[in-house]
C-alpha cells in the first residue's frame, strides 16, 4: 500500500521535503527550552537512531515529556513555551525553516499519555483521520486500517466493528486505536508519552509487542515511568533528571543494557534500581 | 442453596425499598424552599402571562376568528374591522432569518478568532468587548442604524437588486431599497451577533485539548483540526445558540420599529422597502384603534409568545440531549 497525494496542494515532494521513507533517525543537539521564562530543559544532545527504541527515563518533571514534544513540534503549541537548539529528521533541521511543522509533524507522529481517539468518529475514520486532516488520498483505504490497525494488535478485536465510534472501546483499545492512527500516516518517527501509564497489564503488554513489532519500519521514542517496561522494549535509554530549582538535563544515555546493568553514573544506578524516584 | 431459597425465595413477601429518614437542619430547610418557591414562581409568573394574554386577547378572537391569522392590517374601529397578523408573522420570520443569516456566520467566526486564535493575553478584553455588545440598548442600535447603517446599506440592497435579480428574493418592484425588511434584519443580525457569539465561544472552549493535540499531531493544519475537531464537538451548542439568538431576533421591537416603514402588503422582495412584524406592530399601535385594539394586539403578543417560547424550548432541549462528544468519557 502506497500513500499517494493526488490533491495538487499536497505534492508528493510536499509532503515529505525529506526524501525516504521508512524508519529515519533523530538527532537532538544543544535542546533547551522554557516556560513563561523558566529554563526547563538545559542542552539535551541525544542520537536516537534508525529503527531502535530508545526510552526517555527519569522522575516526574524532570523534562522528558517536554523534550518529546520538542521532537515533533507539539511543543511551541503550549502558550508561553520557548525553546533552542536544533533537533534533526534524518539529517534536516525540523526547526531551520524548509519543513512547515504539520508536515514535520506528519512524519514524527505521536501517542499520548491519555487515549485520545475522535469519540465521534468511527474505528474505522479513526484510523483514516490523519490522510484526511492532510487531504491525502490513498488508494486502498481498507487495506490501510486492517495494516494498521494490524501493527497495532486490534484488528481481531475490532475488525467486525468498524463503524462503531472510537469512543466505545476500552482503554487500551482506545489507545492501541491511536497508534493505529499513527501510524496510518507512515510517520518515520513515533513518539509515545507514557503510552501504558493509564492502562492495566494486559494491555500494556499488548502496545509492547506492538513496539516491538514496528520498531523496524518506524523509529519510536518512548517516554516511561516503568524501568521493566524501559528495560523490555528499549535497545538505547537516555536518563533524565532534575535537580531542585534547576532545569532538566541527562544524566546518562547509551544502550540500555549498559545503562541497566552497569551505568557510569551513580544517579543512574540509584534510579534504574528503585533507590530513589 | 436452601439458605438462599429461604431468604429471598417467592414464597416470601415483595422486598419494598427503605424509607430513609433525611434530617435536614432548619437552615438547609429554608433555603430549599426558597429556591424552590422562587422557581416555581418564576415558571408561575411565565403561564400566567400566557393566560393573561390569552384572557385579555381572546375577545378580538371572537370577532376576527381564524381570519386574525390570515389577514394583515391594524383596522379595528369603524365598521368595517380589519385586522391580523398575517403579513407581521411573515414580516417577523423574514427579519429573524435574514438576521440569522447575516449574525451567524459572524457570530460563528467570531467565537472561534476568540477560542482558537485570538493573541492570550488580550483575550479577555476581547471577550469582555464582545459581551459588552450585548448590553448595549436596541434602541441605541435603532439609531445607529438610521442613521450609519442605512445609508451605506442601500448602495448594497440596490446593487443587489440590480445584479442579483434573479434570485426571486432579490428582485424589487420599486425603486426604493430602504427601510426594508432586509434591513430591519441586518440590524438585528448584528444585535444578535454578540449572543450567538458568547454561547458558542463557551462551547467551543469545552473541546478536549487531548483531541485538539491528537489532531495536531497527525500533522492537521488548525483550521483542518477546527473543522473536524472543535466543530464537530460544538455541533449541539451551535445549534442552541442560534436558536437562541432566533428567539432574540423574533422578539427585537425596537430597532426594527425604527428601520421598518410600515406596510400590510406580503411582498417575497426582501429588499424593498416596507414591512412589518408582530413586535413592531404591537409598539407602533398601542393605545390606538379602541378596546377591539387592544384585545388584537393582545392577542398577536400570545401569539409571539409562543412562538419564541416553542423556539427556546427547542433549543434547550437540543443542548440538554446531548453535546457531540460530550457524552464519552475519555
Amino acid at each position: 500500500m502506497t500513500l499517494t497525494a493526488t490533491n495538487d496542494r499536497n505534492t508528493v515532494s510536499d509532503v515529505q521535503p525529506t526524501p525516504g521513507t521508512g524508519a529515519a533517525g533523530l538527532v537532538a543537539r544543544e535542546v533547551c527550552a522554557w516556560f513563561s521564562g523558566r529554563l526547563v530543559l538545559e542542552g539535551v544532545t541525544l542520537a536516537m537512531p534508525r529503527s531502535t527504541v530508545t526510552a526517555l527515563i527519569g522522575p516526574s518533571g524532570c523534562g522528558k515529556s517536554t523534550f518529546l514534544r520538542i521532537l515533533n513540534r507539539m511543543h511551541e503549541l503550549v502558550p508561553g513555551a520557548q525553546l533552542a537548539g536544533s533537533v534533526e529528521l534524518d539529517g534536516t533541521d525540523i526547526y531551520a525553516g524548509r519543513l512547515r511543522a504539520t508536515d514535520t509533524r506528519r512524519n514524527i507522529g505521536m501517542v499520548f499519555q491519555k487515549p485520545n481517539p475522535f469519540p465521534a468518529m468511527s474505528i474505522y475514520d479513526n484510523v483514516l483521520s490523519g490522510l484526511k486532516f492532510s487531504r491525502i488520498s490513498v488508494s486502498d483505504r481498507d487495506a490501510l486500517v486492517e495494516v494498521s490497525l494490524t501493527k497495532a494488535g486490534l484488528w481481531n478485536e475490532v475488525k467486525n466493528r468498524m463503524r462503531e465510534l472510537g469512543g466505545a472501546l476500552s482503554g487500551g483499545q482506545q489507545q492501541r486505536l491511536c497508534i493505529a492512527r499513527a501510524l496510518a500516516v507512515e510517520p518515520r518517527v513515533l513518539l509515545m508519552d507514557e503510552p501504558c501509564s493509564a492502562l492495566d497489564p494486559t494491555s500494556t503488554a499488548r502496545i509492547e509487542q506492538t513496539i516491538a513489532d514496528i520498531a523496524d519500519e518506524v523509529t519510536v521514542v518512548i517516554v516511561t515511568h516503568n524501568m521493566q517496561q524501559a528495560q523490555r522494549v528499549s535497545d538505547v535509554c537516555a536518563f533524565f533528571l532534575a535537580a531542585e530549582n534547576e532545569p532538566g538535563r541527562i544524566i546518562e544515555a547509551g544502550p540500555t543494557d549498559v545503562i541497566f546493568g552497569s551505568p557510569t553514573d551513580e544517579r543512574t544506578s540509584d534510579y534504574v534500581h528503585g533507590r530513589f524516584g | 442453596m436452601a439458605i438462599a431459597t429461604e431468604t429471598v425465595g417467592p414464597g416470601r413477601a415483595p422486598l419494598t425499598p427503605a424509607t430513609i429518614r433525611n434530617d435536614r437542619r432548619k437552615g438547609d430547610r429554608v433555603f430549599r424552599g426558597f429556591a424552590r418557591g422562587t422557581g416555581y414562581a418564576t415558571l408561575v409568573l411565565l403561564f400566567l402571562i400566557g393566560l393573561f394574554l390569552f384572557i385579555e386577547g381572546w375577545p378580538a378572537i371572537h370577532v376576527a376568528g381564524w381570519h386574525f391569522f390570515t389577514t394583515s392590517g391594524f383596522q379595528t374601529i369603524g365598521k368595517t374591522k380589519h385586522f391580523g397578523v398575517e403579513a407581521s408573522l411573515y414580516g417577523t420570520v423574514v427579519v429573524a432569518l435574514v438576521a440569522l443569516a447575516v449574525g451567524t456566520p459572524v457570530a460563528i467566526a467570531t467565537a472561534l478568532f476568540l477560542t482558537e486564535y485570538a493573541p492570550r493575553r488580550l483575550r479577555p478584553f476581547m471577550i469582555a468587548v464582545v459581551d459588552l455588545a450585548a448590553a448595549i440598548p436596541s434602541v441605541i442600535y435603532g439609531l445607529w442604524a438610521i442613521y450609519e447603517l442605512q445609508p451605506n446599506v442601500v448602495g448594497i440592497s440596490g446593487w443587489m437588486s440590480r445584479h442579483l435579480s434573479w434570485i426571486p428574493i432579490f428582485k424589487v418592484a420599486t425603486p426604493q431599497v430602504n427601510a426594508s425588511l432586509f434591513i430591519a434584519g441586518l440590524v438585528v443580525g448584528i444585535m444578535i451577533v454578540p449572543i450567538i457569539a458568547s454561547v458558542t465561544r463557551e462551547v467551543f472552549s469545552l473541546t478536549p485539548p487531548g483531541e485538539k493535540e491528537g489532531a495536531l499531531a497527525l500533522g492537521a493544519t488548525r483550521s483542518a483540526m477546527i473543522r473536524r475537531v472543535v466543530l464537530p464537538f460544538g455541533r449541539g451548542g451551535m445549534i442552541s445558540a442560534v436558536m437562541l439568538g432566533m428567539g432574540r431576533a423574533l422578539g427585537e421591537t425596537i430597532a426594527v420599529v425604527i428601520i421598518l416603514s410600515e406596510s400590510f402588503f406580503i411582498s417575497p422582495h426582501i429588499l424593498q422597502s416596507g414591512g412589518t412584524t408582530v413586535a413592531q406592530l404591537i409598539a407602533v399601535h398601542f393605545g390606538q384603534g379602541g378596546r377591539l385594539g387592544t384585545q388584537a394586539l393582545l392577542f398577536a403578543g400570545l401569539v409571539l409568545f409562543a412562538v419564541t417560547l416553542a423556539i427556546n424550548l427547542a433549543a434547550s432541549a437540543i443542548v440538554s440531549r446531548s453535546r457531540s462528544g460530550a457524552g464519552v468519557d475519555l
